[in-house]
């Protein structure tokens, strides 16, 4: 059992050097502006006042390793800044995109799960015949969609010619919940990918686990059909699954950005693209390092599963 | 079909020693014809196993014994054109132990819930309440009798967390559970230490004790020796002979039978006159380690004197994990990280064969256990043999491979065989390709490392031979054979037994098999006496 | 294997068009026409105009370009950077040099594909050319990984050690025998990775990382003329359906041709084993037996 707690301690290890390292990452790619940072921050408006005041508001009279540590012992209080457009603080604009964007990611990863094992499984069940076929083929042609291009077509389709549904969530605010139906189209397309992947891998690790000389053994001592499925063939395909899982997370947040701008939905991706384009670097690096620190964690988690369900699948630690 | 002159002899019904007590056959196999594009298989194969016997089906690798045996599960290789009949007891589940018992144990699931799995299918009559308790009263009392004491510790664990001989026993156990009446046992011992030889063996013989028909498939005969009631010896898909056990050994009628089961003291003896004179390589003060798990490091072998003369073939024997490989592979400067001194003609060579030059490198040539693994897939054999005299000795490219040829045919490779690629040879062919690509450096020692395990006797034998023959004719070449197998020692004339990495006992091969002075030498040889001795009799 | 072939003869045919597209349609577009009002349908446009008035048949023709090179060159770029990072860390026998090659790497896996590539939009602005180069610096990680395992495989193979008992050089047994057997992976590998790298460079540019903001590109045009879906849908549809058909054909494409050879990349998902059927049934006769015994039918 040294074995699997080993694994735990250096995953962990790892786990706490990529935060630190993904902090350190997003504060030297801001620090790395050309010339005078604030003058390039002041953009189209190089106005003296406005250029003073980013420079007051960057401390950037101080050196580099000062105003680090600074910041990130701001980030260990939960102090992520202040905007250099608005002046107000970056958990406001965390706290005001929060909501918007939890309602759709959380929709999605409910679904995410029984829908991708069970047309994984449906797959792997009629395997070589039309439901396998179709399923499968759909799956990889889907898989490889940009998100903003299947959105539109959708949008075209569902929204403009059949009107069945608002094309975008204009008019809603923050509460999205108020009425379900803007949700269903920025749901499906966020779905659209890690579904994809995931019954592909459920699939195949299910098809290679019915060859296996187990589930050959499995048969042949006379198991049922339903418990060679689900008890042996199914186990086998949780690990790789479970990482997929933790992959999907990266393009969940890809998704979530695509999504908020093609749907206009007011949550953290809206914010991070419109701090990007006024390059308000307090907000870009508070989202960042939320994202960023999201990621590590739920990787961490999903490698700790995966560990669980097959300790020979030799993650990678 | 090579050898037509040898007419088949008749088939013979197995007769139980006494008729009137044979209990009736479990599972029959009659006139089963497989065939896979076009290629025969088995033809014609006759197979009966009864209660409490073990019936052996012997042959080279590809004489049909897996198909067989995979028949009386009712599985074919795919695409399979099947006639014949196999018939199978009505209650009497057949239960499969394959050579690799992991392949049938699933690997994410726990040796408890791969057992009550099997164990439910018998008492799934039972209410509900009462099933839970005795599932589990049934998967402890099969772990007992398949030999495995502390149940907690094994069904909480995974298939890989076991050893090979506790997956084997998990294996049995399922079986057990099942209540199978044929047990069928591909190759148990192939590749297996004689200590754990002598383990599956009594698994296997307490399996027939208990009124089960075990169907053996195997080329060891040692362990057909101890178990076997009954022989049936197949050649190319065919059934050469059959019959009970001590018939065919002390009377085979047919040639390829004795040729089979000859003794290994038909194999050639080596020279037994003791080599004087300086020794070639000498080992001094040898402590070797290895990695112990990404931290700190273990030590494995320690080896203070050990000196090997020209002509002299030392055998090292020892169990998988005592060392004897690692020995070889620091010889052969393949494992660096090791302390003490390694002298050619008093030389010291460096540790590692990077460090190595040509000639030195070409002085201690290395062939490896796995011949296959050992080639390069994509090039012919040929070319791959030639190499080494044109990188180790500066040769011509065309002289190369012309003298490349020359070793080969020597070693007995068809000079067809020799211009294909690895994937179309045998394993005994290739493992000649990898002497003679060794040999053509010219080396002064060469380091055999399980050459002929997982070889089958008539192949390992004529291997065997060959390094006779060589020790022979090269009167400068000193060969170490590193092995585990008793039966490979033939060649040897000193013999270094190597237990948890200490060198336990050395001495003359005569004397150390005839009269060992340490206890492990003892067991090792006890075993062979054991698994020797023929059953029945 | 009609499976395959169907689908190898549906990606080919989806892939056709966007391809010829984007390389012969910069030569076809011929120069710019006067500009119309925006949004407009007909008039001389037969698939209107977008949001600046140009023509979108125009637009279109010279759109692809940008998309397609810039993925090639990305997928160029980050295998040049990890091919050498990763078969020096599978030769290797220092521990420490693969750990110093291949932990940094680890914690730039840890960042969002994405949201590196905005975090450098934030301070930088990159052209095509540095929207290349970011999308292979975060593509370099995951295939220097890759390269590394399919390298470690082959060169634990008792093969290698043999070749170093031969006196072969390290050129000799890097490219012609560890670089050879992980080839097939590292094509497997490519062709997926492609797929991936036109995700990001074309979402990338939908989110105007890299591109100026009316540049003639699939993902610009159906940003910019989404505000005219309603009056004037055909100047989003034609460029998102483009880039529909050119990645869902590039993944069908590589996926069949990879189907064939068998030794596939493990962690894509696809069928890897085919079971063979049956010629016929096995043997009558064995089979009414084993099934009369009271036991399964051999399936």
């Amino acid at each position: 059992m040294s074995g699997v707690r080993r694994f735990v301690a250096r995953r962990l290890l790892l786990g706490a050097a990529q935060t630190v390292a993904v902090v350190l990452l997003i504060f030297a790619l801001t620090e790395a502006l050309p010339g005078d940072a604030a003058v390039a921050l002041a953009g189209d408006q190089p106005d003296p006042a406005r250029i003073e005041a980013i420079r007051a508001a960057l401390r950037l009279d101080r050196p580099a390793h000062e105003r680090f540590a600074d910041w990130a012992l701001g980030l260990l209080h939960g102090d992520l800044g202040t905007s250099l457009t608005s002046g107000r603080p970056v958990a406001r604009y965390l706290a005001d995109g929060f909501g918007p964007t939890l309602v759709p990611a959380a929709l999605t990863v409910a679904l995410l799960v029984p829908a991708g094992f069970g047309l994984g499984i449906l797959a792997a069940r009629h395997e070589g015949r039309t439901a396998d076929r179709l399923i499968s083929s759909v799956t990889l042609a889907v898989y490889a969609v940009p998100e903003f291009a299947l959105g539109v077509l959708l949008v075209t389709v569902l929204a403009l010619r059949l009107g069945w549904l608002p094309p975008t969530a204009v008019g809603h605010g923050t509460d999205l919940l108020a009425d379900p139906s803007v949700l269903v189209l920025p749901v499906l397309v966020l779905l659209s990918r890690p579904v994809c992947s995931l019954a592909r891998l459920v699939r195949a690790g299910m098809i290679d686990a019915l060859a296996s000389p187990y589930v050959a053994q499995a048969r042949r001592y006379g198991l049922s059909g339903a418990r060679v499925r689900y008890a042996h063939a199914l186990p086998a395909a949780l690990a790789p699954a479970a990482q997929q899982l933790a992959r999907t997370v990266d393009w969940l947040l890809s998704g979530v950005i695509v999504v908020e701008a093609l749907f206009v939905i007011p949550g953290l991706g809206t914010v991070l693209l419109d701090a990007v384009a006024e390059r308000d670097v307090p907000v870009v690096q508070g989202l960042a390092v939320v994202f960023g620190v999201l990621t590590v964690v739920l990787n961490l988690g999903a490698d700790l599963v995966a560990h669980r369900l097959a300790p020979r699948a030799g993650v990678a630690a | 079909m090579k050898n037509r002159e040898w007419a088949e002899a008749k088939d013979e019904e197995p007769v139980p020693d006494d008729p009137a007590s044979a209990p009736a056959p479990v599972a029959e196999v009659r006139d089963l014809r497989v065939e896979v594009g076009g290629t025969v298989l088995v033809d014609g194969v006759n197979l009966t196993a009864r209660p409490g016997r073990v019936t052996a089906l012997v042959g080279t690798s590809g004489s049909g014994k897996t198909t067989t045996g995979l028949a009386l599960l009712g599985t074919y290789p795919p695409g399979a054109r099947v006639s014949g009949e196999v018939r199978i007891a009505a209650d009497g589940p057949v239960g499969y132990v394959p050579q690799h018992p992991a392949s049938v144990l699933n690997p994410a699931r726990r040796v408890s819930a791969l057992l009550t799995d099997i164990a439910r299918l018998r008492l799934g009559r039972l209410p509900r309440a009462r099933r839970r308790a005795a599932v589990a009263r049934e998967v402890r009392r099969a772990l007992a009798e398949a030999q495995l004491p502390d149940a907690d510790t094994v069904l909480r664990r995974f298939p890989h967390q076991l050893s090979g001989g506790q997956q084997q026993r998990v294996v049995l156990a399922q079986a057990l559970l099942l209540g199978a009446r044929v047990v069928v046992a591909d190759e148990p011992t192939t590749g297996q230490d004689a200590l754990t030889k002598a383990r599956v063996t009594e698994r296997l013989a307490a399996l027939a004790a208990r009124g089960i028909a075990v169907v053996l498939l195997s080329h060891d005969l040692d362990v057909v020796r101890a178990l076997a009631d009954d022989l049936v010896v197949l050649r190319e898909g065919r059934v050469v002979e059959s019959g009970p056990a001590h018939r065919l050994w002390s009377a085979p009628r047919h040639p390829w039978t004795r040729a089979l089961l000859a003794d290994r003291a038909a194999s050639d003896a080596p020279d037994p006159a003791p080599k004087t004179g300086p020794a070639a390589l000498r080992v001094r003060g040898l402590t070797a380690r290895h990695r112990d798990g990404g931290r700190g490091t273990a030590e494995v072998l320690r080896v203070p004197e050990l000196d090997l003369r020209a002509g002299e073939c030392l055998a090292v024997l020892g169990r998988s994990g005592s060392g004897k490989t690692t020995l070889g592979r620091c010889l052969a400067g393949l494992h660096r990280d090791h302390s003490g001194q390694i002298l050619l003609d008093g030389v010291p060579l460096p540790r590692s064969l990077r460090d190595r030059d040509r000639s030195a490198l070409a002085a201690v040539q290395y062939v490896f256990q796995d011949a296959r693994a050992a080639f390069d897939e994509h090039r012919p054999v040929l070319g791959q043999v030639a190499r080494t005299a044109v990188r180790l000795r500066g040769v011509p490219a065309d002289t190369a491979a012309r003298e490349a040829l020359d070793t080969l045919t020597g070693l007995g490779l068809a000079e067809t065989l020799a211009h294909r690629r690895p994937g179309q040879l045998s394993g005994g062919e290739l493992q000649r390709a990898a002497l003679a690509r060794a040999l053509l450096a010219r080396p002064r020692v060469l380091v055999c490392d399980e050459i002929t395990s997982g070889l089958d006797p008539v192949t390992r034998r004529g291997i065997l031979g060959v390094l006779s023959t060589l020790l022979r004719e090269r009167d400068d070449l000193a060969l170490v054979l590193i092995t585990h197998d008793l039966e490979s020692l033939a060649p040897a004339h000193r013999i270094a037994v190597l237990d948890a990495g200490e060198v336990v006992e050395e001495g003359p091969a005569e004397r150390v098999l005839r009269a060992p002075r340490h206890p492990f030498t003892s067991a090792l040889l006890r075993t062979r006496d054991r698994l020797g001795a023929p059953s029945g009799s | 294997m009609r499976g395959r072939r169907g689908r190898f003869a549906l990606g080919a045919a989806l892939v056709a068009v966007p391809l010829a597209l984007a390389l012969l349609g910069p030569l076809l577009a011929g120069e710019p026409g006067p500009r119309s009002p925006s949004f407009t349908v007909g008039g001389g446009h037969p698939l209107g105009s977008d949001f600046v008035g140009r023509d979108v048949v125009r637009q279109v023709l010279l759109g692809g370009r940008p998309v397609v090179l810039t993925a090639l060159a990305a997928t160029a770029l980050a295998y040049l950077v990890a091919l050498p990072v990763g078969l020096a860390a599978a030769l290797t026998h220092r521990r420490g040099l693969e750990e110093l090659l291949m932990r940094p790497l680890d914690v730039l896996l840890a960042v969002p594909s994405l949201l590196l590539i905005l975090l450098v939009a934030t301070v930088f602005s990159p052209g095509a050319v540095g929207l290349a180069a970011l999308v292979a610096l975060v593509n370099v990680p995951d295939a220097a990984r890759l390269v590394r395992a399919a390298g470690a495989e082959a060169a634990a193979r008792p093969a290698v050690e043999a070749l170093r008992m031969q006196g072969e050089s390290w050129a000799r047994i890097a490219f012609g025998y560890v670089g050879r057997s992980a080839l097939r992976t590292l094509v497997a590998d490519a062709g997926t990775r492609l797929t991936g790298v036109l995700y990001l460079v074309a979402t990338a540019a939908f989110l105007g990382v890299g591109v100026a903001p009316d540049a003639a590109d699939w993902a610009v045009m159906v940003d910019r003329n989404r505000t005219g879906l309603f009056v004037q849908p055909w100047a989003v549809v034609v460029p998102a359906v483009l880039i529909v058909a050119l990645t869902t054909g590039t993944n069908l494409l590589f996926d069949a041709a990879l189907d064939s050879g068998g030794a596939r990349d493990r962690d894509r998902p696809g069928p890897r084993r085919r079971r063979l059927r049956r010629t016929g049934p096995p043997g009558g006769r064995t089979a009414r037996k084993r099934a009369t015994a009271g036991r399964e039918t051999p399936a």
